[in-house]
């Protein structure tokens, strides 16, 4: 029986690749050891070296009732003739974390047959402002309100030595806060943020209500409405929101509120105004503020974004939008109960968006609950888009052709932003 | 791939130590298959082979040549983001060349294109149009693809020639009386479409999804309808008899100046991922000159009934 193998493999060197796949391969190797191992090169496996025979499927197994296997499970090894023992699935006997597998989502208590639209902080609506007055069931005004503007340019909201101490907070945030060359958005852009609302801050002596606020970060919202048959809900982390004592005023009028009801809502056909949205079977469809009962701060006031990605100011404005309106819900509900009304006093969100050198400013003012048709009275937004705070802030002049284009420095200061930055923060106190 | 074979190279050596221990060692790692099958003439064999066993191992104990086992392209669910593509350089599972004239090239990176153009979304059956939102390049084909959104959904198609972001285009499965009037773009089942129109990502089997006229500036034509079949001249001028089900495009793919680029250096195939045949010289045979072949006969893909069942 053995001594066939000897003689080819000794005679053909390549017949090893045969060898190893025919049925006798376990007594070709044990005599090709002793013949023919000083040829062998020793990073390499037979494996490797053989023909790459194609898959094979998987055999058909076949199930006889009444007839019990006999498997090598009990002598612990491989015997010929005998079934390979099928074991039911290993179970750990303790919690282990690193190995948690979730249950199935029909499983899970919180499903639901009839899937909820998400918006959270990663979803970027394809057509932006557009789908979220949809969503919100809104209507868009360009500019800022009149009160605000008013606030904005009155002389006497201005702080002392406003454009230098402005100036200063600029150049600290882009130049000074840090030990490297250049600092980046990440770091810029919230430092920025702060101080200009740390100078807000600072008229709490003409104005004492400033004192009733308290900024708040990292709160969790939740809410949710029908619009249409479909469920729609906004939740999750967002930005810093600014709580008052106090409510803010409504901007428009009851007259202006009822006219809203003639305004026809943008919708853009093929594309569903869902898109984009997160679909999810297990949710739970609550209304919440992020705030316990009893909260002293209870109305949102200003909620404050910081955009750390270059471009996509529109994701950022539906963002926006968005949160805008789910504070303003949920406070809503939270006043008058989850039965969908005009609303007698309309609740007004603010909310500004920056990016270290854009800001963008929205006015929020929910007029009804009642989102489940197009029609009747709509809520209304006033935004202001892309206010530039200033032009360039380089750490290096920027050159072409030995030219001079943009010196070194704070470049372009617009007076007028912080202004208005300024009148949000004072609106509701002043 | 070095270190590697200098440690299996020193755990052999290790496991050939001294005389004596050789026997126990070589039962532990022989197969048990062996064991058994020449327990007869182990009594005889086991001496002789514990002198002749030294330096090597008959099985491979590390996990090697791993890297292409799971295939990048598995993937349950659609999505529009690109996914990361493993280069195979030609290699096939085993790790040996299937493919010649593979490697190298700038990283890719795979868009799910979406072939069957007639996926209706779940619980509407009825023609649908879509928005293009976007027409750009794509590394893995020549021809260009088209992000096109409709209802709920976003998908990649294949681009037509003068597809544009912001038109509508019109998929519909219906095949009526009258041939409709197809504008570029619009996707309608052969039997809809009238005679002699320009087509492309045809399917060959209705509902399949699109496998031919695929290539950048290719349209085939819709020569004539024969009973519930349709036959199309491919950019080959072959012939192919499908069934009248079948899903096709109106007009030519995109990218139609894809023939006239000027590769300009041998360089530029490599940044394209593909390498130099081998440049050994080989005698010009019968494969070399010109050819005047007849074409093959129209391919059906309808399964007719036989001829014994038609009379």
């Amino acid at each position: 029986m053995l001594k066939t193998p000897v003689y080819r493999c000794s005679a053909v060197a390549t017949g090893l690749k045969q060898l190893c796949f025919s049925s006798e391969c376990g007594s070709c190797f044990l005599v090709l050891r002793s013949s023919r191992h000083g040829n062998r090169l020793l990073s390499m496996s037979s494996s490797v070296c053989g023909k790459a025979l194609p898959r094979r499927n998987p055999r058909e197994v076949v199930e006889i009732n009444g007839l019990e296997k006999i498997t090598y499970a009990e002598r612990k090894h491989f015997v010929p003739g005998l079934t390979k023992p099928i074991f039911p699935p290993w179970e750990r006997d303790h919690q282990n974390p690193f190995y948690y597998k979730s249950p199935k989502p029909e499983e899970m208590p919180l499903y639901k047959d009839k899937p909820c639209f998400v918006f959270h902080q990663r979803t970027n609506l394809m057509e932006g402002v557009k789908q979220t007055l949809w969503l919100t069931k809104s209507k868009l005004i360009k500019g800022i309100p009149a009160q605000i503007m008013a606030l904005a340019d009155n002389p006497a909201n201005e702080i002392e030595n406003q454009d230098d101490r402005v100036q200063n907070a600029i150049k600290h945030a882009r130049f000074w806060d840090t030990t490297e060359n250049v600092p980046p958005r990440e770091r810029f852009c919230p430092t920025l943020l702060n101080s200009l609302l740390h100078l807000c801050g600072l008229q709490q002596f003409k104005h004492p209500a400033l004192g009733k606020r308290l900024l708040c970060q990292k709160y969790s919202l939740a809410a949710s409405w029908h619009r249409g048959e479909d469920l729609i809900q906004v939740r999750g982390k967002n930005g810093m929101l600014l709580n008052s004592m106090s409510p803010l005023p409504a901007m428009a009028e009851r007259e202006e509120v009822l006219g809203t009801a003639d305004s026809v809502l943008e919708t853009f056909y093929p594309i569903s105004p869902t898109i984009d949205l997160q679909n999810l079977n297990v949710f739970d469809a609550k209304t919440d503020t992020g705030f316990v009962e009893g909260y002293p701060y209870p109305h949102a006031h200003t909620l404050f974004f910081t955009h750390l990605k270059d471009g996509h100011h529109e994701q950022l404005r539906a963002k926006m939008v968005m949160y805008a309106f789910g504070n303003a819900l949920a406070r809503a509900r939270a006043l008058y109960g989850p039965e969908p009304q005009v609303l007698e006093k309309p609740v007004v969100v603010q909310s500004v968006a920056t990016n270290g050198r854009l800001f963008q400013f929205l006015v929020f003012q929910l007029n009804t609950t009642d989102l489940t048709t197009d029609t009747g009275v709509k809520n209304l937004a006033w935004m202001d888009e892309d206010q530039a705070l200033y032009d360039f802030a380089k750490v290096r002049p920027l050159i072409k052709k030995k030219v001079v284009q943009v010196p070194a420095g704070l470049a372009g200061y617009h007076p007028d932003t912080f202004k208005k930055l300024l009148a949000f923060y004072l609106h509701g106190a002043a | 791939m070095a270190l590697s074979a200098l440690s299996r190279a020193l755990r052999s050596v290790s496991l050939t130590g001294g005389g004596r221990k050789q026997v126990p060692s070589q039962g532990l790692f022989c197969s048990v298959g062996v064991a058994e099958r020449s327990r007869a003439s182990q009594v005889s064999l086991l001496p002789s082979v514990s002198i002749a066993v030294s330096q090597w191992r008959g099985f491979l104990t590390t996990a090697s040549l791993e890297q292409n086992r799971k295939f990048w392209k598995i993937r349950e669910k659609y999505t529009i983001r690109p996914i990361g593509v493993k280069k195979t350089g030609g290699r096939d599972w085993t790790g040996r060349i299937r493919t010649h004239g593979i490697g190298g090239g700038h990283k890719q990176r795979y868009r799910m294109v979406d072939f069957q153009r007639l996926r209706y979304e779940s619980g509407k059956e009825e023609p649908f149009e879509e928005r293009i939102m976007e027409v750009r390049y794509d590394p893995c084909r020549s021809a260009d693809i088209a992000l096109v959104a409709g209802g709920n959904r976003k998908r990649w198609i294949i681009a037509t020639e003068n597809m544009e972001a912001g038109d509508l285009i019109k998929t519909s499965g219906v095949i009526g009386r009258m041939a409709v009037a197809a504008k570029e773009g619009d996707a309608h089942p052969l039997g809809a479409l009238p005679v002699g129109t320009l087509i492309n990502n045809l399917e060959l089997l209705p509902g399949k999804g699109a496998s031919a006229i695929r290539a950048a500036g290719t349209s085939g034509v819709l020569l004539r309808k024969v009973s519930g079949t349709a036959i199309v001249q491919l950019p080959s001028k072959h012939q192919v008899q499908v069934s009248e089900t079948c899903v096709a495009t109106v007009g030519r793919v995109s990218n139609i100046d894809h023939n006239k680029r000027i590769i300009g250096k041998a360089g530029r195939n490599r940044w394209l991922g593909i390498r130099p045949s081998s440049g050994l010289w080989q005698r010009k045979g019968g494969w070399a000159g010109r050819k005047i072949k007849p074409l093959p006969p129209m391919k059906i893909y309808v399964n007719q009934p036989s001829a014994s069942a038609r009379t």
